[in-house]
């Protein structure tokens, strides 16, 4: 076990060192904090490789190409590229699927939108009786917490 | 709402704070969105039934400041409802919800950057919602660093916020495009009892032969298990006579002691399973084959393996056609085979379309379509499948920066009888510099 007595002195060493480290060091690449807009740009690339490298200099920008799977795949992208993810999507896009705190799910808040990937379309109060017992773990990723789970408190106590 | 006096207060210091920073005064940049949504249903609610259920929504974000440089910049996400047709169906439901609020500074050459307020963070083995602050930044060339530490949001209806603490951070070292790997850590206490500690290490390695490898393994510090490992290949084969194909084998591995066991946090319907002693070994591969700019075809297949249970798999295929603008069409096909696991098979049939060419042609800009039919092997309720439909269009105005939307789906399916629900949504985008 972790003493946990020791985290708020070694969270306060970690911010001193963070802080002087950024103020006196260089870091090979910062990422532009916005993507050029589809007005900027002459023509409308559909996937991030047709102008970028799919192991760039700086990026590996092919990781981040949005396949017909990237819906249910771009959980380690995410992680470790957030930075990237910014530049084109805001956090209130990402609140559709992950914040569960939005009420409507997201194929119902973006209906139109058909060609998102989007978790829970349909009828999905009769599926999620046998993909929960499949695969619980799934689930929990998003309701495991006493807030995303009042969805699920309604009917599970 | 559950909007807390004490946030309010922190929110407007916020905002007096960045008017009050030299050069960095608001107006910058102003960007409003608002989406605001009107829906009409009928359910059976505790005093009345087939009631009438008229929700109006606004879902609004804020942001201000530098947006398009590094620099201070403030945003702001949230929502609010109210049925007009006042019926008791929202009973005991939040009718709103500030899903971030933080001021935020960055800068440029050591991706330096500071959130402060309400804001989500996505750290290793951290997907919180905090009432804090967040520092980030790259020591070098070689590493970056992270930490956050405040209040979790997800503990504010569960007896109060005293005593609610979060804070971890992750630690990631980087060889230019060779590899990344970091460690993060995370700990939540509930009324100054532990709910949480996780240890994370996440992976990402660029190998010979344009091949990827990426993965993911969490430690649960409380019960000293191991919760999950997940790791990823990703294998493109580029000559093929027609397109490109994407081969991702994968390999997961859950302990729901470790993975669903988080103290006094653990919820419902989630709580018991960390004491079934069960463990899930789940693997499959997903494959894409892009035929040209237009087409592309795939297939999935994943199989579960468990110590206690039955195994189950699902298999699936699909196939997109995208053309202009967002124009796109598809459908997928797919089966679960669950064995006694859930006491149950599927197959699901999807289909679906966008038409965004229609402007210059029609009055209206867009179409789509959606349907979905599920054929169940056992009886739900008496019924053996399930029938979802929706239909939309809209149009744009004011150079696109409003967008009105009318929708409508029907639903027959185990739950509900030839249930019909409308949709309304105007969203509004105010960009001023």
């Amino acid at each position: 076990m972790v003493n946990k007595s020791l985290f708020p002195i070694l969270t306060l060493l970690a911010v001193v060192l963070l802080v002087a480290a950024c103020a006196g060091l260089q870091s090979s690449y910062t990422p532009p904090v916005k993507h050029p807009s589809a007005a900027d740009l002459e023509e409308v690339p559909k996937v991030c490789t047709n102008c970028h490298d799919a192991r760039g200099e700086n990026v590996a920008y092919g990781r981040y190409v949005h396949t017909a799977d990237f819906g249910t795949s771009h959980r380690p992208a995410a992680t470790q590229g957030e930075a990237i993810c910014a530049m084109c999507h805001q956090t209130s896009f990402c609140n559709d699927c992950h914040a569960t705190r939005v009420e409507l799910k997201p194929s119902l808040k973006n209906q139109t939108k058909t060609y998102r990937s989007a978790p829970h379309r349909g009828d999905y109060l009769s599926r999620h009786r046998i993909d929960g017992r499949v695969d619980p773990t799934s689930c929990f990723r998003c309701h495991g917490n006493p807030k995303s789970a009042e969805s699920c408190a309604k009917c599970h106590g | 709402m559950r909007i807390g006096k004490r946030y309010r207060e922190s929110i407007l210091a916020l905002i007096l704070l960045l008017g009050i920073l030299p050069g960095y005064s608001f107006g910058t940049e102003v960007q409003i969105k608002s989406d605001t949504i009107f829906r009409l249903f009928e359910r059976d609610t505790s005093s009345e039934d087939n009631a009438t259920v008229l929700p109006g929504y606004e879902y609004l974000q804020v942001d201000a400041g530098e947006l398009e440089e590094h620099g201070v910049s403030f945003h702001l996400y949230g929502w609010g409802r109210n049925d007009f047709a006042d019926s008791d169906y929202y009973e005991d439901q939040t009718d709103g919800e500030l899903l971030y609020g933080y001021m935020e500074y960055s800068q440029e050459g050591n991706r330096f950057n500071a959130k402060l307020g309400r804001f989500q963070t996505f750290a290793g083995v951290a997907n919180d919602s905090v009432d804090g602050l967040y520092l980030g930044g790259a020591l070098g060339n070689y590493f970056d660093l992270s930490l956050y530490g405040g209040q979790p949001v997800a503990l504010d209806s569960k007896q109060g916020r005293s005593g609610d603490s979060i804070f971890g951070g992750r630690l990631a070292h980087h060889l230019g495009m060779h590899y990344e790997v970091g460690v993060s850590y995370k700990s939540i206490e509930n009324d100054n009892k532990t709910a949480e500690e996780m240890l994370g290490f996440d992976l990402s390695m660029y190998l010979p032969a344009d091949l990827s490898l990426y993965g993911f393994s969490s430690y649960n510090n409380e019960t000293d298990d191991w919760a999950e490992h997940s790791y990823e290949l990703s294998i493109p084969i580029g000559s093929i006579p027609i397109g490109s194909v994407v081969i991702k084998p994968y390999y997961q591995h859950f302990n729901y002691k470790g993975y669903f066991d988080t103290g006094v946090n653990a919820v419902s319907p989630f709580n018991w399973l960390s004491q079934t002693g069960e463990k899930l070994t789940a693997y499959g591969v997903n494959a894409l084959w892009q035929l040209d700019d237009a087409w592309t075809l795939g297939a999935k297949a994943k199989f579960f393996s468990y110590d206690e249970l039955d195994n189950a798999e699902t298999y699936s295929i699909l196939a997109t056609w995208q053309g202009e603008g967002l124009t796109q069409y598809g459908g997928e096909i797919g089966h679960t085979s669950a064995n006694d696991t859930a006491d149950n098979d599927y197959t699901l049939v999807r289909l679906y379309g966008y038409c965004d060419a229609m402007a210059g042609q029609f009055w209206l800009d867009f179409v789509s379509a959606d349907l979905l039919l599920t054929f169940y092997d056992k009886d739900i309720y008496g019924e053996d499948s399930s029938f979802f439909m929706s239909l939309g269009t809209g149009k744009r105005f004011l150079d696109d920066a409003l967008s009105v939307t009318l929708s409508g789906d029907y639903s027959q399916d185990p739950y509900y009888d030839d249930d019909l629900r409308g949709m309304l949504t105007m969203s509004y985008t105010y960009d001023k510099e």
